[in-house]
């Protein structure tokens, strides 16, 4: 029987697998050409090839030799954090710089267990001021400050 | 002499009122994120490279590198002060910096840290004007089965002198040269791994790649472990001189540390974080009493902080001469030099000899500036510490979403820097370090390109990277180097090397 010594190793071998079974999977419309003709497939297709293998030695390894443990993944900081990112995106055509950041504020403050909404509103507040001073005002950076625009 | 001449035009260049405004603005934003705990300088000159690209290349450069010595500054100062380094390569300092701090000696710490930092980044300085132009020179005559084998030389470097696991690194790099080759093939046309998504086509951006893997996964990070009491250690001002003995006791740490550093830093994958661990190691050998050290040793503040500025200048060389970034860092400032328009490699010091000896001159005038602004300022970047981090890090977020946004302002970017931002983390809980694919991402496209001209001129003959011999010298020393690191003892070694006293 199999035995997993070592996950972190087994999880890194099955992403790689995975990365190098698209690259192949992705770029078989890709020409390969020849050699002396190099086609726009032919190093994608042997860098995909060299993943999975890559991929099936650290994942090997992972039933073979002892290895740390994955540690637990919280998924609150990464859930708000990720989500912050995204609604910034989504948010700073439609309503500005300054609103937007208070929003992504608010997200990001939430990724902590203890969320403290009055403080969250201060530090909205003043990075808001902050970053439409700076980057609008100081750095003419190519974002609305507010929305209507 | 020739260098000299060089090194008075880059002086002029980076002299004016405008570039050395941007040191000093580099130099103090550098010093105020490095003191900030759970920024390391990756994220640091990640998130602060949006705003050097409205710059022209020189002064977003001479920006760009004194933030990286800013950062490396500020980390050593809360090394001493709090034992909490603020990047890597200021490991070290804290074991004995700290303990000094602890007997009230911070002060002398602080200044042996600085003066020895100065004293490396002179030598480091003139390493580079001298050794610049004749690697520079080689690399004129280098082909692209040349370049091809020197570029797979210095990502095993890369990958053996960083630490982590060796083998998950070389995936790593792999898969970073694999998403490097998304977009269009410059040579057929073909669009490649775009998943129809137009925003693709120009390849992946580097900044969500960066940010996302860097600054996002660092702060996820860093919520994840519980805040720490960071109370900083008092010290004044006129506390600030060593002592004449201690001052006798750190030259000579100081002359060996830069010696280490600058040797180090030049290899692929030194760097500083190297250059600091075995400037210890070599202080502890040569000591009287070894177990001074950990208890507030000067000569372990001084050795490895002055190796690891003499690394980060020397690190520099192969990025400017051949066109090789040599750790993540030098990464970032290739990435910088790629968005500006400039790849980097030996045509830039004949093409761009003000850019070059510019730089080169910037980073003395850097160094120069941090001992004599930051000495006198230590008791703010002390007080930017007790800021806690839950008023932080949304800060730091924001400026690092304006950032990606800021160069290329659309939402699929943002979805970009999130998918990134995921994929490291998973890959960091996985035991795989983000840096190594970086280093390929940039090299991805250079290394296809090369490949298939050497393909081209030898008809398909794979033979023709052994038949030309600097390719077959680059060859055998990387085989070489991957027969050492299987070879069970120098693994072993290299372990140490990165855990001494961790």
């Amino acid at each position: 029987m199999l035995r997993i010594r070592s996950p972190q190793d087994l999880g890194a071998g099955l992403v790689f697998i995975a990365i190098g079974v698209a690259g192949v999977y992705f770029g078989q419309d890709l020409t390969y050409g020849s050699s002396s003709r190099m086609g726009p497939g032919y190093f994608p297709i042997i860098l995909s090839y060299l993943t999975i293998m890559m991929g099936l030695i650290i994942g090997g390894r992972g039933f073979a030799l002892d290895g740390p443990p994955i540690q637990r993944i919280p998924l609150r900081p990464i859930s708000f954090v990720i989500l912050a990112i995204l609604a910034f995106g989504f948010l700073i055509e439609q309503i500005g710089l300054a609103l937007t950041t208070v929003a992504v504020i608010f997200i990001a403050s939430a990724a902590r267990e203890k969320f403290n909404v009055k403080e969250t509103v201060v530090l909205a507040i003043v990075v808001a001021a902050l970053c439409v001073g700076v980057f609008i005002y100081g750095l003419s950076q190519p974002m609305p400050a507010w929305w209507g625009r | 002499m020739d260098a000299f001449s060089n090194l008075a035009t880059g002086f002029a260049a980076a002299a004016s009122f405008q570039n050395l405004g941007f040191a000093l603005i580099g130099c103090l934003l550098g010093t105020l994120i490095g003191v900030l705990p759970g920024i390391g300088p990756i994220p640091t000159i990640a998130m602060l490279l949006p705003i050097t690209f409205g710059l022209d290349p020189l002064s977003s450069l001479i920006m760009l590198a004194g933030i990286y010595y800013g950062a490396q500054y500020g980390g050593s100062t809360t090394s001493i002060l709090v034992n909490m380094p603020g990047e890597a390569s200021s490991v070290v300092t804290c074991m004995d910096g700290y303990q000094m701090a602890r007997k009230g000696r911070a002060g002398a710490a602080l200044s042996v840290a600085a003066l020895g930092s100065f004293f490396a980044g002179c030598v480091g300085t003139i390493f580079i004007a001298a050794f610049g132009p004749p690697l520079a020179a080689l690399a004129q005559q280098f082909n692209s089965p040349d370049y091809f084998s020197l570029m797979l030389l210095g990502l095993l470097m890369a990958v053996v002198l960083a630490h982590g696991s060796v083998i998950k690194a070389i995936a790593m790099v792999i898969v970073g040269l694999l998403f490097g080759l998304v977009g269009t093939d410059v040579n057929s046309g073909a669009v490649r791994y775009t998943f129809g998504v137009s925003e693709l086509w120009d390849g992946i951006d580097f900044l969500p790649m960066v940010i996302g893997m860097f600054g996002i996964v660092e702060i996820i990070r860093n919520l994840e472990e519980k805040e720490v009491d960071r109370t900083a250690i008092s010290t004044k001002f006129r506390d600030l001189w060593p002592s004449a003995s201690e001052f006798a006791q750190s030259w000579k740490p100081v002359l060996r540390g830069t010696a280490v550093g600058s040797i180090l830093g030049i290899l692929p994958g030194g760097g500083a974080v190297l250059a600091a661990f075995a400037a210890y190691t070599v202080e502890k050998k040569v000591a009287k009493d070894p177990s001074r050290f950990g208890k507030g040793a000067i000569e372990g503040v001084a050795g490895p902080e002055s190796a690891n500025n003499a690394a980060a200048q020397t690190s520099f060389i192969p990025l400017l001469t051949l066109g090789l970034p040599s750790n993540p860092i030098m990464a970032l400032m290739m990435g910088a030099m790629m968005i500006q328009g400039i790849q980097p490699g030996a045509a830039v010091m004949t093409s761009r000899p003000d850019l070059f000896w510019g730089m080169v001159a910037s980073m003395w005038i850097g160094n120069l500036m941090l001992v004599v602004i930051n000495l006198p300022m230590i008791g703010i970047w002390v007080k930017l510490l007790s800021i806690p981090y839950r008023y932080l890090y949304p800060a730091i977020l924001m400026f690092c979403v304006i950032g990606v946004y800021g160069t290329n302002a659309n939402a699929v970017m943002m979805i970009l820097t999130a998918v990134f931002a995921v994929f490291g983390y998973i890959m960091v809980r996985f035991g795989c370090e983000p840096a190594p694919m970086v280093l390929g991402f940039l090299l991805g496209p250079l290394m296809e390109e090369n490949l298939r001209r050497s393909l081209v001129l030898s008809r398909g003959d794979p033979m023709i990277f052994l038949q030309r011999p600097i390719s077959l010298t680059l060859l055998i020393c990387a085989l070489g180097l991957l027969l050492v690191i299987v070879l069970p003892n120098v693994r072993k070694s290299r372990e140490i090397a990165f855990q001494e006293g961790g």
